[in-house]
Parts: C-alpha cells; structure tokens; sequence
C-alpha cells in the first residue's frame, strides 16, 4: 500500500509526460537492455539487463519474465520470474541459469519482458539475445562435453559430442554406466545418465565417433565418479611434550577421488586468522603437528575439500589442558619374594604425571595400582604381597595430573619373577594300611592341599617314620616332585610318619599321620564288623553322609577311583569337624560301577574307621539274567532256583529282587502277586515279583495240568532290568489226582464185581464143580496164534503184576506205575532228567539216540509218562550238559513224534528202535494204559 | 590327507624373483659387479615378457581395448628401431633412460585414477623397476661416460593434457615398448645363436687345421 502512494507521489510530477494516475495501471518499462554470456565452468548462462531510468528514479518494485530457448536437435524453452525493487543507481540487472546441458552443446537464447508491480500490463517482449554452442563452429574433430568432470555419485548427468559440420554422430557411449538415454544420427549426440554409480574403475570413459573412421573422427572424454568428504570425525588436538601441537582426526568414508581430486586438509586458527603451518598426514588416521611458540588459547578449524564438498570440524582449547604423555620407557625392576619395586623413565620432564602400573596376576587377573610421586628422578612403584617365585607381567602409564587429558600409551610389559621362598602350606597325606605277618604295610598318598604353594622351581618330598614310643632314630625317605606315594613296613608299634616338601630353600611344615598299635585282629583294619550302607549317585556324584562324631577333628572319605583295578587310584577328602555330608565326585567315576567309601574320624593325627559306604554313580540294569538251574514241575506249580547268581559288586547296581514272567495263566493275570506285563510286541505276561535279592527260588502255582507255559527270571537293580527274552518252556503234567478218581469210579466196582462174580462162581464150583477143558481156554487156546512151533501168548488177555524188560546190560524191572507217580510225587526232579525234556528245536537232529545207546537198551513207551518239559534257551548249551552230566540217562529222550505213531503202527520209534525192542523185549504190558494216555 | 603343493603361479613368482636376484647385479646384497653379457640377456628375455604382460594389462584396465587405439604403428622416436643399431646394446641405454622417465609420468597420471595401492600402479612400479635394473646392468657393462654420441635426448616434460589423452599416450608407450622388447629380445637371441654358431665352426676349423 506504501508503494502505491510512493508511485503516486513519483508520478505526479511526471503528469505533463505520462498519462494521469488513472492511466498508471497501464504504464509499462520495457527492457532496454539485454546481455547474455556464459560462464562454462560453472556451467550457468549469465543474463544481464535493464530497464529506464525513470523506473529506477521512482524505484519502481517490477517483475520481470524471463525466457531461456535452447535451439539444437530439439527446441526447448524454460520461463523463470524475476522480481526486483529498482534503485537509483541505475545497476543493470542481473539473472543465473544452471543449464543441465553443457553449454557447448547448444546455443542459448534468452527474451525478457517487465512489468510494474502496480500495473497490470507486461510490456513487449525485448528481442532473443544468443549465445552459440559449439554445433556452430568448425572443429577439428568430434568433442565431448563435459570432460573431466567430477561428478558425484548418485547424480544425474547429461553429456553431448558434438560433430563436425556434416558429420553424423554414429556412436556415443560410456565404457561403465547404466541407465543411459542415447540420442545420435544427427551432428549433436546426447546422453544422459541417471543415478551414476561408482563402478570397479575410478572413472568413466566416454567414447564418440562420427560416421567416418579416420583418428579425428573419434574422441574420448573422462568422468570422474566420487562423494562428498566426510566430516572429520574425532577430531581434537593435545601435546606430548608442551612445545609441539598435534591435531589427530579419522577421514571418514572412501570418497573414491584420488590424487588431484583427493580431498584436501587445510587447518585454520580462528584467534589469529592464519593457516596453520603443519603438512597432513593421513594413514589410519589423519594428522597434523606444529609448534605451539607461546600460544594457549587455541581454536583450530579443519577444512577438508574436494571437487564435490568441503566440510569443516572446530577444536577449541587450552594446551595445557591436553597433555597427552609419551608413553614410559625402560621400565626395570628389584625383587624380593613377595615384593616388586618397579622403575621407569619419562620424557616429559617439567610435567607433573599421575602414572599407573598394570599387574597381570598368574591366575589371569588384573590389578591396577595409582602413583602419584613421579616427580622423582626415576618414578618408581612396589607390588606387594605377591606369592614367591611367581611370574608377573608389568606395564605403566601416565597422565597428567593437573586437568588430566587421557592416558599416554601402555610402556612395554615386562615379566618379572618374584624370588623363592620356603614351601607354604601343608602337603595332605592319606594311608592305606594291610596286614602283614608281624606288622602292617602302609602305603602312604600325598597331595598338595589348595593352600599349598611350591614357591620355588625345584620340589621334592621328604617322608620320616619313627616309632611313638620308642627313642630309636627315625627313619626317612626323599622322592622326587614326580612321586605321590611309597610304602613302608613296620611292625605292630605305633608309628608318627611325617611328610614335608622341599625346595631350594627350605622345607614346608611337615603333616603328621599317627598310625595306632595293631592288636593283629584283622577286623580293626578292614572294619569287616562295620555295617555296608548303600548310598545313591546323583547326576553330579554321590552322596556321602555320616553320623557327626563331637571327639573328631576332622573326616576323611577315601574311595578307589578304579575298584577292580590293583594298584585302584585311591582317593581321599578331608573334611572338617561340622561336615557330616559330602558329594564325592571323580572324573573316574562311571555309571554301572560300585565304589567303596570308607569314612574316617580324626583326632590328633590318628585316624579311626567309621562307618562304610557303597553305591554307583548311577545304577544300570544286571549284566546277565538269572540262569535257572533247576526247575521242580506238578500239574499245577513250577518251582524254579536260580542260586548261582551273584549279588556283589560285579554287578551294574544293586540286585534289588527279581521279576519271574510267566505266558498267562489267566487273561488278566488275577492271581495273587500276579501283575499284568504287556511286552512291547503287545503279547502278555504275568509278572512276579521278588523283593528280597537273597531269594532265589519261587514256585509259580495255579498253572493248569496238560498245558505249555513260557517263563523267564529277571534281575532288576535301581537302573531297572534288561529286556524280556529267552524263555524257558514247560509243560505242565496230566493231573494224576484224576487217575485216582478213575481208578476209585471205574477199577475198584469192577474188582469188587469181579470178586462178586468169583464168590458166586466158587460157591457154583462147589456145589456142581465142572472140570476144565484145555481147548476152552482163552488164555491157553494157541490156536489163533500159531506161527509155527511157537505159541503166541495174547497179551491183552493178560494183565501183569510186573513187567520185565530184558536188556543187553541188564535187566530192569519196571512197575507199570512207580514212574508216573513218581513224577506226581517226586520233588527234586533233576530238569536234566532225559526222559523229560525235549527242545522245540531240531528235536529229530538234536536228539536222535545214538547207535551205542539202543544197542544197550531197550525202549519202552509209557503212555502215562505224558508230562514233558521243553527248555528253550540254549539247545546247544542244554544238550551238552546233558551229555556230559547223565549220559547213562540219553536213553529217555522223549520224542513226540515217536509218541504219536505208537497208535498208527508198530514202528512207534525209529526203526533202529524197533530193531533194538525186538531183540530184547521178552514181555510186553498190555495195561490199558491207553486210557490214561492223552494226546497233546 | 595330502597336502596341496605350491600353486604354479606362486612358483612362477618364486621363480621370476631369484631370476631376478641373479640377473640385476647388487641385488640380493652381493656386492656390486659388471653383470655378464648373459645375465643382461636374460633379464631381455624376462623384461620383454613383462612388457607384454603389462601392456595387456593396462589396455584392459584402463577400457582402451576398444578399435586399438592403442597399438600405433606410431612409436615415439625413441622407441622407433632400429633396436640394436650399430653401437649394439650400448644403444640401448638412451632408450631405457627414456622409458624410465616415461614410466614415472604413466605412473603419476594413474596415481591421479587409482588409489594408492592399486594393481596397476603396484605393475607399473615393477616395470619401472626393472627398466632401471636393466639401465643399471648396461651401465655395469659399459661404464664410458653417459655423453655418447648417437645418444638421444631425453623427452621433455609434457604439457597438461587431457586424462583420455594421458591414459592413451601411456597405452601406447607401453605398446611400443612392449614390441621394442621383444625385438631386442629376438635380436639378442639371433646374435647369441649367431655367435654360437660361429664359435662352434671356428673350433671346428681349428680342429681340421690341426689334423691336416
């Protein structure tokens, strides 16, 4: 609003030359001058021009139009607005345009015209003012614009080749870059990059040819691909020695612009407006020194710059507040053996320094000890309490101890060994005591207990025995570092045995072991009278605990890390007073092994047995199963025994009972102590169970008569039982009550009949006697069994009070009963009794009797000896324990198959048999003992 | 397990170092010595393969493989044969001054291009120590003083010029070097066999002469 009463005011006076106010919306200024160059570095087209003075006189606020026209292949135009306030100076105008195009390309053309802010009317546009590209000239040969420039990465970037007149630009491409829009086959080739990336090669090559093929038809320019510097990071400046200045900083990021487009460092010092005089340095790290002559104060600017960007980084300071030491140098040292003084040089002499020593210990640790007095001539520290002859390693630094900066360097670590010293400490030492014809041996163990130390580079032991109540001298033995234990003899005395350690300079304090007089019992060394406890493993050893005895000063446990070993490594762990547990663990120790502990009180060196402890690490299942030696069979029970089996030590845990499996008596295995076992197969089994480990013998009753059952025995420890498997089989006898039954229902009325029958024939016989006739009678009647010469005597006409078999050997007598009830009756039946078993293997190949065996017996088929017992487990096994132990007994072997054919035919035993029977056998039963046989 | 011998191209290093110990007198810390005639052969034999190697190289590198524009039929003067002229390999040592310059300006336009370290400045340092190993041998050979006629003059320092016209004008110096090289080599292989030869009918002559 100002403006316009500022215009009105200027243009009164002007009223007789221009047109009235009214008329001021439609005053124009034209341009009245127009210029334009180009500035091809920058690449930007300088436009300069002007309007009357009389605009300028009433500083007239104008805009200004301005319009660019590029002429070359294509023809473009950008329009810009330019606004001003005129002065009276009278200054020409001025206006910048980047061109994305290098300038040489194309010409250039520029127009602008004006208005006043007030008016509403722009005024003519001024005439196009030219600049020519090089498309214009006459070149030598095609060019390439631009060249050589540095370009940064990411960017986009536009290039031109320019032709000679009538040449056609035939190709125009860079070596590496992607993105590229090509533009030829005309005088002017363009191509325009987007995105530039810096490739393996530090540069572009850029190639152009005209359509021809001659040297000056081609030429070749070079684009360099790089980033801005990055700011210098850390960058701060201190002094070593108060004289010399230096600024330290990191170069940051890889700008990929080397040698003349490398970035370039320049430092500047704020205060006195002056380059600093130092030369850069960069490797890791950048730096730049100076002498600091008499100033302080500083404030020092770094400058980095390269074609792309230039960054800068400050550091304002006082250089006495950063003092940087040179790090110490020639550190020695004095030692003693728990003392070290160590000493140092400096270079900054006049500075006072707060130093600090590094002390790496043996075992790894650090310790960190301050000093303060360095103004000394050679600063020094002492180290302390440390153990003798031990390796040290020492290193120093500094700081400044007034406005401290940062440490100097580390000096160089030094190792140095303390002096020795006498052995620390006390050796522990252990016996282990066996009874000998008139005295004992005792071996003794030493160790070094956790707060023994060496303290030397050379050990050995020294190990003295004398009699306790006896002045005779003493006697003693030295070992090498190398031995632990040695044994001596002595006699039924009590003895003082003292062990101690030994080095180049002294000996340790010697530990005493009080070994009491030996009354020559046998149980006061062993403690045989003493109860075996069995205690349990845990997953980080096993747990010992004991009852506290209030007269003790101390508990030992000793074990042997290796039980069925001789010599077996044994251990021992001391313990104090108020311990009465303990969890023993040994790198020794493994699963399915039982270890002996023995726990020891001791009062004044003298060591007494207390209590004894046994257990595994952890229980596994027993090595071997039961092996069942005898097996008594009714119809109705089995007894098995299995007595051998070992309980001790030599098993994988302790044997905490068995587990005797047996095929199903009924289907849910509902017998008392009866349980159901499903194997993993889904087959059934009723299991047993026997808690007492001492308990070897169990008799499964309840079994039914006349039927197979399969059976096995198990051990089972705390680590559970091995899988089920090599069943024995049996085969449960007919029950021979009901023979008896038979005999009462059927036999006995019959007799009595019989006798009836006889009473009434005798009385007939008496009354009326009829005379025999031979030719009548059954018995004697030869007539159907006449085969010659001989009489056949029918033998089922016949029933025998005794059967005689005849053999070659001898005869035997046999009643047709006494082997049936003994098999009812008997109860040790040896399960190796031949003519019991069977296998259900190879029954015909295993136990086809030999030649030798049937020539000297004969065979007799018992139907009532219809009870068999198979043993399945190991044929091979069975059958040579039956030829070796009853071989007088192979006879009996039964044979089912022999068995069934005795009702088909004669041949009811092979023909070698048969052959045999027929030799020997003089009489045969004809007891209706088919009755009582049964099929199976 | 077996374990993998030495890889060929590191005995090819291996190699090529105690050759080059053995040809380039006062290597090694031996005391300096003139070399022989066969060790300043040799060292041809070897320099000549370089030259090709370094040549392929740079092309590559350096993106000018393209039309060959590098390999000029155009040597510069002092490349230009004949290769053992009149005065033999004493001739040689102009050249070798020459390329030696040349080097040191390929080297510090691509130090301009690379970042230090990189393979073709670490190649063109090993060529140019090797010029001056052999400029250092011919010199041993013939200790005269370095003002001898026939003696080329030096090529004056270039003006700046373009970086294509740098990267070029070193490509083709290393190309003509690189035939130079090989020429020379052939050329000494030729007088070798030559002189073999000869000395091998004179002794034969000899003999005859003796018998007769």
């Amino acid at each position: 609003m100002m403006n316009h009463f500022m215009v009105l005011a200027v243009l009164l006076p002007l009223k007789t030359c221009y047109p009235t106010y009214t008329q001021q919306e439609s005053l124009v200024f034209p341009v009245t001058y127009l210029n334009i160059s180009k500035d091809l570095a920058l690449q930007q087209l300088l436009v300069e021009w002007d309007v009357g003075k009389p605009a300028h006189d009433t500083e007239l606020a104008m805009s200004f139009e301005i319009q660019v026209r590029r002429t070359g292949v294509t023809t473009a135009t950008w329009t810009a607005f330019h606004n001003v306030t005129l002065d009276k100076s009278v200054k020409p105008l001025h206006w910048v345009w980047n061109s994305d195009l290098p300038l040489e390309c194309m010409s250039h053309s520029v127009r602008i015209r004006s208005k006043a802010e007030a008016s509403k009317i722009w005024s003519q546009w001024s005439s196009w003012k030219t600049v020519l590209g090089l498309d214009t000239s006459n070149n030598s040969g095609p060019q390439i614009f631009p060249n050589e420039k540095v370009i940064e990465e990411g960017s986009d970037i536009t290039l031109c080749c320019i032709g000679r007149r009538g040449q056609i630009i035939k190709e125009f491409f860079l070596d590496s870059a992607d993105h590229v829009f090509n533009h030829t086959n005309s005088q002017l080739g363009l191509l325009t990059v987007k995105n530039v990336a810096h490739q393996e090669v530090p540069h572009i090559t850029v190639y152009c040819q005209e359509s021809c093929s001659e040297a000056q038809c081609h030429d070749h320019a070079i684009l360099f691909v790089g980033k801005q510097p990055d700011k210098p990071n850390d960058f701060s400046c201190q002094t070593q020695d108060m004289r010399t200045v230096t600024c330290t900083w990191s170069q940051g990021r890889e700008t990929y612009l080397y040698g003349r487009h490398s970035p370039k460092y320049a430092l500047f010092e704020e205060f006195s407006q002056k380059p600093v005089p130092c030369t850069v340095s960069c490797s890791k790290q950048c730096s730049c020194s100076w002498d600091r002559g008499k100033q302080r104060i500083w404030n020092i600017t770094v400058t980095v710059e390269n074609p792309l960007g230039k960054k800068t980084a400050m550091d304002n300071f006082d250089v006495t507040h950063r003092i940087y030491p040179a790090a110490p140098f020639q550190l020695w040292e004095e030692s003693t053996d728990t003392k070290i003084t160590l000493y140092w040089k400096q270079r900054n002499k006049g500075i006072e320094l707060f130093c600090q020593a590094e002390v790496l210990q043996p075992d790894g640790k650090v310790e960190l000890h301050n000093i303060s007095d360095t103004y000394l001539h050679y600063p020094r520290i002492t180290l302390s309490g440390l153990q003798p002859y031990t390796e040290y390693t020492a290193r120093i630094r500094c700081g400044a101890a007034k406005h401290f900066w940062r440490w100097s360097e580390w000096s160089k670590a030094r190792n140095i060994r303390t002096k020795e010293a006498p052995p620390s400490g006390k050796l522990d030492i252990w016996r282990e005591i066996t009874p000998v014809l008139g005295g004992r041996n005792v071996t003794l163990f030493w160790k070094q207990a956790p707060d023994f130390q060496a303290n030397g580079r050379s050990i050995s032991y020294e190990v003295t025995w004398k009699k306790v109540d006896d002045d005779a001298e003493a006697e003693s033995i030295s070992f090498s570092s190398v031995y632990n234990s040695t044994r001596i003899s002595i006699d039924n005395h009590s003895y003082r045995i003292s062990i101690k350690a030994k080095n180049d300079v002294n000996y340790s304090l010697p530990s005493v072991l009080i070994i009491p007089r030996s009354t020559g019992a046998e149980a006061e060394v062993s403690g045989s009278e003493l109860k075996e406890e069995q205690v349990n493993g845990t997953d980080d050893g096993i747990f010992i605990s004991w009852e506290p005895r209030h007269q003790y000063d101390s508990y030992v446990i000793d074990w042997c890390n290796y039980p069925m070993l001789q010599p077996c490594d044994l251990q021992w762990k001391r313990f104090g007073p108020n311990t009465s547990s303990a969890l023993i663990n040994s790198d020794a120790f493994v699963p399915g092994v039982r270890y002996n502990f023995h726990i020891y009180g001791s009062v004044a060196n003298r060591a007494s047995l207390l209590e004894k402890k046994t257990g595994y690490l952890r229980e596994l299942p027993p090595l071997l199963d039961p092996i069942v030696e005898k097996v008594d069979l009714t119809f109705n029970a089995v007894t098995l025994s299995w007595d051998s089996y070992p309980t001790n030590e030599s098993q994988y845990g302790f044997v905490k009972g068995y587990h005797v499996y047996v095929s199903p008596i009924e289907e849910n295995c509902s017998l008392k102590g009866s349980r159901k076992h499903v194997l993993p197969d889904g087959s059934v089994l009723c299991k047993y169970t026997i808690e007492n480990p001492e308990e070897k013998r169990y008799t499964v009753k309840n079994l039914l008569s006349n039927t197979k059952y399969k059976l096995v025995v198990k051990a089972y420890t705390g680590g559970g039982e091995t899988p089920i498997g090599n069943f024995i089989y049996i085969d449960t006898p007919f029950n021979s009550n009901m023979l008896y039954l038979l005999v009462l229902l059927v036999i006995v009325p019959s007799l009595i009949a019989a006798i009836c029958g006889l009473k009434l024939k005798r009385m007939k016989e008496c009354c009326c006697p009829i005379i025999p006739s031979p030719n009548k009678s059954k018995v004697l009647s030869f007539k159907e069994f006449k085969t010659g010469p001989e009489k056949i005597l029918k033998l089922h006409d016949c029933i025998p009070d005794m059967l005689a078999v005849d053999s070659n050997a001898k005869a035997q007598k046999l009643h047709p009963w006494s082997q049936l009830s003994s098999a009812a009756t008997e109860d040790k039946i040896d399960v190796h009794n031949s003519s019991w078993i069977y296998s259900n293997e190879n029954e015909e190949g295993d136990f086809t009797p030999t030649p030798t065996s049937s020539q000297t017996h004969a065979w007799f088929e018992n139907f009532a000896y219809s009870s068999h017992l198979a043993v399945e487990s190991d044929p091979y096994q069975r059958r040579e324990t039956l030829d070796a132990s009853r071989p007088e007994l192979s006879l009996g072997l039964y044979h089912p198959h022999y068995y069934f054919d005795i009702f088909n035919e004669d041949a009811a035993s092979t023909p070698r048999e048969t052959a045999g029977r027929k030799g020997s056998l003089r009489y045969i039963s004809q007891t209706a003992v088919h009755c009582l046989g049964r099929r199976l | 397990m077996r374990c993998p011998g030495p890889p060929l191209g590191v005995l090819a290093v291996v190699t090529k170092g105690l050759f080059i110990l053995w040809a380039v007198p006062g290597q090694g810390g031996r005391p300096l010595q003139p070399p022989t005639l066969q060790q300043v052969q040799a060292l041809v034999r070897h320099m000549a393969e370089d030259a090709q190697e370094l040549f392929t190289f740079y092309e590559e590198n350096q993106r000018l493989a393209i039309h060959n524009i590098c390999r000029t039929n155009h040597p510069p003067e002092w490349l230009r044969g004949p290769v053992l002229g009149p005065r033999g390999l004493r001739g040689l040592q102009g050249t070798m001054a020459s390329m030696s310059q040349a080097l040191q300006v390929i080297i510090r336009h691509q130090q301009d291009l690379n970042p230090p370290g990189a393979e073709i400045l670490r190649r063109l340092a090993s060529t140019h120590l090797k010029v001056r190993g052999l400029l250092s041998n011919l010199q041993g050979l013939f200790p005269a003083p370095s003002s001898q006629p026939g003696h080329r003059p030096l090529p004056s320092p270039t003006a700046p010029t373009k970086v294509f016209r740098q990267k070029l004008e070193g490509c083709r110096i290393l190309w003509s070097y690189a035939r130079f090289m090989a020429k020379l080599n052939a050329q000494m292989e030729n007088r070798s066999r030559r002189a073999r030869r000869d000395k091998w009918r004179a002794r034969r002559g000899s003999r005859l002469s003796t018998r007769s």
